[in-house]
C-alpha cells in the first residue's frame, strides 16, 4: 500500500466489505429460496391462515432469531474491535513526524512550514517519513481529503484536528474537500506532492528550512 | 344508509374544507406525488451535468442549489408524508376510530405541510436560493457566507413544515392511545399502526431540534446573534443540533415504509409476522437508539475519541435489532402460502435493496472507514440504498396495497409488475454505480475522468427509475374508473380497516368495532344518529395556514402579502375559535395508560413534551457554547442579578394566581375567577415590563445580541422565553374576555386548567434560566 494510513483503513474496509458481502449473499439467498420454495401455486386458502379481525396471540421470542442475532452479534462485535484497533494506531503519531499545518479556505488549500515558509495549492512532503497533518479552516467547514493515501479529517473554523501518515511511494497525489463548502467546492481541488527524502530535504533548504 | 356528511368528491370545497381522515389522507398522497415531481426532475437535472463534467448544463451554484433542494424536498416533503399518507389514512381504520383525535387540528397540519413546501420552494426561484446541502451547516449558511434571501425563505418553509409535524404529533399520539378499539392493547396493535406510533414519538423529540437549529440560524442571520460566527463557541454548534434531528429524521423516514411492509407480508402469506413481538421490541431499541447515535455524522470533526468510541458502538449496534426486523420479516416467509402481487413485488425489492442500504450504513458506523468514506458518494449511495429503498420502495408497496381501500378499485396487476420490475432495473442502475463511483466527492459537478462511465450509466439509471413512476401514475389514474371492484377485503387481509367497505363511509364503520370478545364484533349502534351531528368541514385549517403563509412569504418574498397574510391569519384564528365543531370520541375503547386522561389533556402533554425538548436544546446550546468558551462573564457583571430575582418573584406568583383561578371556577364562584385570570395578566404584563427595563439597560450599555456570546445566548433563550409568555398572555386575554361573560363556572373550569399546565410550564423553564444565565 502506499501509505500507513491506506494500509490501514483499506486494510479494515476490506474486513467490511467481506463480512458484509458475505451477510448480504447469504441473507438475499436465502430469501429468494424461500420465496421460491413456498410460492403460492393458486389462490386458495390454506390451513392455519388468519381470518378477518384476529388478534396475533401471545409470542414468545423466536429461538430462530435468537441464534441469527446472536450471529450477527458477532460479526458487530468482530467489526468494532477491528475499528478500535486500528483506530488506536491512526491516532497515535510518532513523536518524531514532521509536521505541517493545512488552513484550508474558500476556495483552496494553504501549507504552512515549521519554518514559517507558505505554499499555496501544492503542498510538498517527504516519503517514508511519518507526516502530521494540522489541519483547521479560516472560513466555513470543509474536509481535507486525500482519498489515496488513506487521509480524511475536517477542517473547521476555531478548531485544530490532525491526522498522520507516512507515504511510501512518491508521487503527485490529489487533495480534494469533502465538505460543502459553498460555490468553488468542486474546484477546490490541490496537490500533494510527495518527494523522494533527499529531494525533499533539497527543496526545504532552498525554502530556508531545516526539516530534522 | 347513513346520510353523507361531505360534499361530493368532485366539488373544491370539500377539498378546501375536508377535515376527515381520508380525505386528508388523499391530499397527503397527492402533495407528496407532486412534490415528489419535482425532487425527481431536480435530480434529473443534476444527474444530466453529471453525464460529463465538462457540460456547462448547471453552473456551480445552480448545482448546488438543485442538490440542496433535491435533498429537501425528497426527506422532509416527499418520503415522510407520503408515510403519513398512509397514517392519515390507514391508523383510524385499523384501530377502529371514526377519526383523528383533533380533526382539524389535522387538516391545519396538512395545510402547512403544503404551504411549508411551496414556500421552500419559492425560495429556489428568488434571487438566490439556499446552496448549502440539506444539512444547512452553519457557518455556510449564516449571513456573511450566504447572504441570500433564498436562505431566509427556505429557512420558513421549514419553519412551516416543523409546525405541521408537531401538530401531527400531538394528533397522532392522541389518537392512537385514546381511539382504539376495546381489546386492542398496545401489544396487538397493526404493525404499521405501531410504526406510526413510534414515528410519532420520535418526531416529538427530534423535529424541537430542528426548531431550535432553524430559531437560533434565524436570530443570527436576522438579529445579528452570534452563536454560529464565534468559533470559539459555535464551530459545531449546528453539527450536534442538525445531527440530533437528523439521524431520528432517517429512521422517521424509513419506519412508516417498514411498518407498512409488514402489513403487505401479512397479508401476502395470511399469517401473523413472524416474531412479531420482537419486532416490536426491535423497533421500540430503534427509535430509542436513533437518538444516540447522532455523533457518527461528526466522527471527522475532532471531537473525542472516546465520544467516537461510544457514537461506533450504538452506530454499529443499532444494526442488530434491523437484524431482528429483517430476518423477521424473511421467516415470515417460510412455510407460508405466498401470494405474489404487485404491493408484495415491491417489499421483496424493498427488503433485497435495504440489506445492502443497511450493510453499508455499518461501515459508516466505523470511526476509521468514516476518514476516507464521509463526503463521498459512498454516503450518497448508502442513504439512496435505504431511504428509497427502505423508504419509498416501501410506501411504493403501500400505494398499491391500500389503493383498492382507497378508491374501491382495483388496479392492473400486469402494468403493475411491469412497475416493479422497470423501477427495480432503473433503481439498481442508478445507485449501485454510485458504489462503484464512491470516489467521487459529494456534491459537486466535477470529478475524475475514470469515473465517467459509472456516472453516466447512473444517469440512465435515474431517467429508467423516473419513467418508471409514469406507469404506476398511468396505472392508478387509469383504474379509478377502470378497474374492477374491489371489494371489502381483496388481499384477505386480517387487519381491521379491511372489515369496512372500500372505500370506508364517513365515520369508517357501522357500528363500533370491538376485540372484546378476542374476535371483532362490531357493537350496534341501532341507528343511533350522533355520526349526523360530527363535524367534517371547516374553512379554518386552510385560513390559518393561507394566512401563516402569506405573513411569513410578506417577509421575504414581497412586502403587500404581509398585511393581507395577517388580515387572514387573525380572521381564521377567531373564527376557529368562535366555530362549533363537533368531534365525538367513542363511549368505549382502549386506553392503557391514559384512560383517566381526556383527550384534550392528552393532546397538551404532549405539546408541553415537545416545549421541553424545544427549551432542552435552546438550553443545552447554551451550555454547549459557555463550555466551549474560554472565558465567561461572571455572575452580576453583565447582568444585574435583582431583575432576574424580581421576573423569578412575578413570574411564580402568576402560576399562584393561575392556580387561584382554577379552584374558584370549581367552585363556581365566577367573579373571582375572572379577578385572579385578570391579576395573571397583570403579573405577565409587569414581567415583560421589567424584561424591557432590563433589555433597554443593556443595550444601552453596549450588550446586544450581537456583541458576544454571553449576550447573545442571554437574549435568545430568554427572548424565546419571553415570546412563550406573550402568546400565554394572548390566550390569557381570550380567557378573561369569555370569563367575563361567565363562561366558567363549576361545569366548565377544563380551558383554564389546560392553560394553566402551559402557564406552569413557561414559569418552570424560567426557573431553569435563572440560576443558569444569573446566579452561575
Amino acid at each position: 500500500m502506499v501509505s500507513t494510513s491506506a494500509e490501514a483503513v483499506y486494510g479494515l474496509f476490506n474486513l467490511f466489505l467481506t463480512l458484509g458481502t458475505l451477510v448480504g449473499v447469504v441473507v438475499g439467498s436465502y430469501m429468494i429460496y424461500n420465496l421460491l420454495r413456498y410460492r403460492a401455486r393458486e389462490d386458495k386458502p390454506a390451513e392455519g391462515e388468519v381470518s378477518l379481525g384476529e388478534l396475533p396471540p401471545r409470542q414468545g421470542f423466536p429461538i430462530k432469531l435468537l441464534l441469527s442475532l446472536v450471529l450477527s452479534s458477532a460479526i458487530v462485535i468482530s467489526l468494532i474491535v477491528g475499528t478500535f484497533s486500528t483506530l488506536e494506531y491512526l491516532e497515535s503519531p510518532p513523536r518524531d513526524s514532521f509536521e505541517i499545518r493545512v488552513t484550508a479556505f474558500q476556495w483552496g488549500w494553504e501549507f504552512t512550514y515549521p519554518n514559517g515558509v507558505v505554499v499555496l495549492g501544492e503542498g510538498r512532503i517527504p516519503a517514508n517519513r511519518p507526516v502530521k497533518f494540522i489541519v483547521t479552516s479560516r472560513d466555513v467547514f470543509h474536509k481535507f481529503g486525500v482519498l489515496e493515501l488513506g487521509i480524511g479529517i475536517d477542517a473547521i473554523p476555531g478548531k485544530i484536528n490532525s491526522y498522520w501518515t507516512q507515504v511510501r511511494v512518491p508521487g503527485t497525489y490529489e487533495i480534494r474537500c469533502f465538505e460543502l463548502c459553498g460555490t468553488g467546492h468542486g474546484v477546490m481541488i490541490g496537490k500533494l506532492v510527495v518527494m523522494e527524502p533527499s529531494e525533499f530535504e533539497r527543496w526545504y533548504q532552498s525554502q530556508g528550512g531545516v526539516s530534522k | 344508509m347513513t346520510h353523507n356528511p361531505l360534499p361530493p368528491a368532485s366539488s373544491i370545497k370539500r377539498w378546501l374544507m375536508t377535515t376527515n381522515h381520508k380525505d386528508v389522507g388523499i391530499l397527503y398522497l397527492v402533495t407528496s406525488i407532486y412534490f415528489l415531481i419535482i425532487g425527481g426532475v431536480l435530480a434529473l437535472l443534476f444527474r444530466f451535468q453529471l453525464t460529463d463534467p465538462s457540460l456547462n448544463f448547471l453552473n456551480a451554484q445552480k448545482f448546488n442549489q438543485a442538490v440542496t433542494m433535491h435533498g429537501l424536498v425528497m426527506i422532509l416533503f416527499v418520503i415522510s408524508p407520503l408515510g403519513f399518507a398512509f397514517a392519515n389514512y390507514v391508523v383510524p381504520l385499523q384501530i377502529g376510530a371514526r377519526d383523528l383525535a383533533f380533526p382539524r387540528l389535522n387538516a391545519l397540519s396538512y395545510w402547512l405541510y403544503l404551504f411549508g413546501g411551496i414556500l421552500t420552494i419559492i425560495s429556489f426561484f428568488q434571487d438566490s436560493a439556499i446552496d448549502a446541502g440539506w444539512t444547512m451547516y452553519a457557518p455556510l449558511t449564516t449571513n456573511q457566507f450566504s447572504p441570500y434571501v433564498g436562505v431566509n425563505t427556505g429557512g420558513l418553509g421549514l419553519a412551516l413544515l416543523v409546525a405541521s409535524v408537531t401538530a401531527s404529533t400531538f394528533n397522532f399520539v392522541v389518537t392512537i392511545f385514546r381511539s382504539r378499539a376495546q381489546g386492542l392493547t398496545i401489544n396487538k396493535l397493526p404493525m404499521f399502526t405501531f410504526s406510526i406510533l413510534l414515528t410519532v414519538l420520535m418526531m416529538l423529540y427530534a423535529f424541537p431540534s430542528l426548531l431550535a437549529g432553524l430559531v437560533i440560524l434565524a436570530s443570527d442571520r436576522l438579529l445579528g446573534t452570534v452563536y454560529f460566527t464565534s468559533p470559539e463557541g459555535g464551530a459545531l454548534l449546528w453539527d450536534h443540533i442538525f445531527w440530533f434531528f437528523g439521524h431520528p429524521e432517517v429512521y422517521i423516514v424509513l419506519f412508516p415504509g417498514l411498518g407498512a411492509m409488514a402489513e403487505v407480508i401479512q397479508a401476502s402469506t395470511r399469517k401473523h409476522l413472524f416474531g412479531r413481538t420482537a419486532v416490536m421490541v426491535a423497533m421500540v431499541i430503534v427509535a430509542v437508539l436513533s437518538f444516540l447515535v447522532w455523533g457518527h455524522h461528526m466522527f471527522n470533526t475532532g471531537i473525542s475519541q472516546d465520544v467516537r468510541r461510544v457514537f461506533t458502538i450504538t452506530t454499529i449496534a443499532i444494526s442488530i435489532p434491523f437484524d431482528a426486523i429483517i430476518l423477521s420479516y424473511i421467516y415470515s416467509l417460510v412455510k407460508a402460502n405466498i401470494r405474489i402481487n404487485t404491493p408484495f413485488l415491491f417489499v421483496l425489492g424493498s427488503i433485497g435493496v435495504f440489506i445492502i442500504g443497511g450493510i453499508t450504513g455499518v461501515f459508516l458506523g466505523s470511526n476509521v472507514l468514516d476518514y476516507i468514506l464521509r463526503g463521498t458518494y459512498f454516503v450518497v449511495a448508502h442513504f439512496h440504498y435505504t431511504m428509497v429503498g427502505g423508504g419509498l420502495l416501501g410506501l411504493l408497496a403501500a400505494i398499491y396495497y391500500w389503493y383498492p381501500k382507497m378508491t374501491g378499485r382495483m388496479f392492473d396487476e400486469k402494468l403493475g409488475r411491469i412497475h416493479f420490475v422497470t423501477s427495480m432495473i432503473g433503481y439498481n442502475l442508478l445507485y449501485f454505480p454510485l458504489f462503484i463511483a464512491w470516489e467521487t466527492p459529494r456534491r459537486v459537478p466535477i470529478y475524475q475522468p475514470d469515473l465517467l462511465f459509472w456516472h453516466q450509466l447512473a444517469t440512465i439509471g435515474g431517467l429508467i427509475f423516473g419513467l418508471s413512476f409514469l406507469i404506476m401514475f398511468w396505472n392508478l389514474l387509469w383504474s379509478l374508473r377502470n378497474g374492477p371492484p374491489a371489494g371489502n377485503n381483496p388481499w384477505g387481509a386480517f387487519t381491521l380497516e379491511w372489515a369496512t367497505e372500500s372505500p370506508p363511509p364517513p365515520h369508517n364503520f357501522h357500528g363500533i368495532p370491538t376485540f372484546s370478545s378476542g374476535k371483532l364484533e362490531f357493537i350496534s349502534t341501532n341507528g343511533a344518529v350522533h355520526h349526523h351531528h360530527e363535524t367534517h368541514l371547516s374553512p379554518y385549517p386552510f385560513g390559518v395556514s393561507l394566512g401563516s403563509f402569506l405573513t411569513l412569504a410578506g417577509l421575504t418574498v414581497h412586502s403587500l402579502m404581509l398585511p393581507v397574510g395577517l388580515l387572514v391569519l387573525a380572521i381564521s384564528i377567531v373564527g376557529w375559535g368562535r366555530e362549533k365543531f363537533v368531534a365525538f370520541e367513542d363511549p368505549i375503547g382502549e386506553r392503557w395508560p391514559f384512560d383517566g386522561v381526556d383527550r384534550v389533556k392528552l393532546g397538551w402533554w404532549t405539546f408541553i413534551a415537545s416545549e421541553i425538548a424545544l427549551f432542552g436544546i435552546l438550553i443545552s446550546a447554551y451550555i454547549y457554547v459557555r463550555g466551549a468558551s474560554g472565558s465567561w462573564p461572571a455572575p452580576g457583571t453583565m447582568l444585574d442579578v435583582w431583575h432576574g430575582a424580581v421576573n423569578t418573584f412575578v413570574l411564580l406568583t402568576s402560576s399562584l394566581t393561575v392556580v387561584l383561578a382554577l379552584a374558584s371556577a370549581k367552585a363556581g364562584r365566577k367573579g373571582l375567577t375572572t379577578a385572579f385570570l385578570g391579576s395573571t395578566i397583570g403579573l405577565g404584563l409587569l414581567f415583560l415590563f421589567n424584561k424591557y427595563n432590563e433589555w433597554s439597560e443593556l443595550i444601552h450599555h453596549g450588550v446586544t445580541f450581537g456583541s458576544s456570546l454571553p449576550a447573545s445566548t442571554f437574549f435568545l433563550t430568554t427572548g424565546v422565553h419571553g415570546a412563550h409568555v406573550t402568546a400565554g398572555l394572548l390566550a390569557l386575554a381570550y380567557l378573561v374576555s369569555r370569563s367575563i361573560k361567565g363562561a366558567y363556572g363549576k361545569d366548565n373550569w377544563e380551558s383554564i386548567e389546560y392553560f394553566g399546565y402551559y402557564w406552569h410550564f413557561v414559569d418552570i423553564v424560567w426557573v431553569f434560566l435563572f440560576p443558569l444565565f444569573y446566579l452561575i
